[in-house]
């Protein structure tokens, strides 16, 4: 059985409430676009800032709206060990493109990972994470003549 | 709309979902333009679409089966704020740019939510 630990992205993204949205928008600029992490000072998680509710402040003056205000707050507790069916039937109720994923043995609200819909796109299609990357890395030896 | 990217990822009416998803992964991207043999832009399928045809059997359902029509469309003369209100208001990333020409129906390129960003980011 595939869980969400088994497909979710390990290498989370994220800021503080109080951050501008200038620096949310050159984080995501910097990590290929993609959604960044609210969380609280002790750690736990507060919200989550998409694309698209970032660029419905598209021409603001961006230093002065923080990051509290453009977030989506959290709501649902996504546990790493559920069925990976659970979290695809969730996605498609709430119309959520980004679950975040909490570890309930980590801490209070511990983001540890986030599941997009990309990810199940991939997940779907067979091709393994990284695949290509690997094939990219392949010693010269190992490609074919021409 | 210097911000449009010309061309897109495209497939054709009749390709599976599972292509269509090996499409976008193979290219990193989270949609792929629809169209028909005579090259006519049919809509535009996102990774949303895909995830909404979980539990279906992806190499018998079909790209026209999923995709979202071809309505919500900008021109290179639209201001981008109105993009932006009708990315925000569909919950869209990628609008489809065609020619302002009157009964034109070409495509010509893609306004992605991340060149907006983008452009965030520079001013």
């Amino acid at each position: 059985m595939i869980r969400v630990y088994d497909l979710m992205d390990r290498d989370i993204i994220f800021c503080y409430p109080d951050d501008s949205v200038t620096d949310v928008v050159l984080m995501m600029k910097a990590n290929q676009f993609r959604p960044v992490i609210v969380v609280h000072e002790a750690g736990e998680v507060w919200g989550l800032v998409s694309r698209l509710a970032l660029i419905r402040f598209y021409g603001e003056d961006l230093d002065r709206i923080r990051a509290e205000e453009v977030m989506r707050p959290y709501r649902f507790e996504i546990d790493p060990q559920w069925p990976i069916e659970t979290a695809i039937d969730l996605m498609q109720r709430t119309r959520f493109e980004h679950l975040i994923i909490v570890d309930p043995h980590a801490g209070p609200r511990r983001p540890i990972g986030i599941l997009s819909s990309f990810d199940i796109v991939r997940y779907m299609s067979g091709i393994e994470s990284g695949h290509f990357e690997q094939i990219l890395k392949m010693p010269p030896e190992w490609t074919l003549p021409s | 709309m210097r911000l449009m990217r010309k061309g897109a990822i495209t497939c054709g009416e009749e390709t599976s979902v599972r292509d269509v998803a090996q499409i976008m992964v193979v290219n990193s991207t989270r949609y792929c333009v629809v169209i028909n043999q005579g090259h006519e832009v049919l809509g535009i399928i996102s990774a949303r679409s895909i995830l909404n045809a979980f539990g279906r059997d992806l190499d018998q359902v079909r790209a026209k089966d999923i995709l979202a029509p071809y309505t919500f469309t900008i021109t290179p003369n639209t201001p981008l704020k109105e993009a932006i209100h009708l990315m925000d208001k569909r919950k869209i990333e990628h609008l489809i740019v065609v020619s302002d020409r009157p009964g034109s129906k070409a495509i010509l390129g893609l306004l992605h939510v991340e060149d907006i960003i983008d452009k965030m980011a520079q001013d």
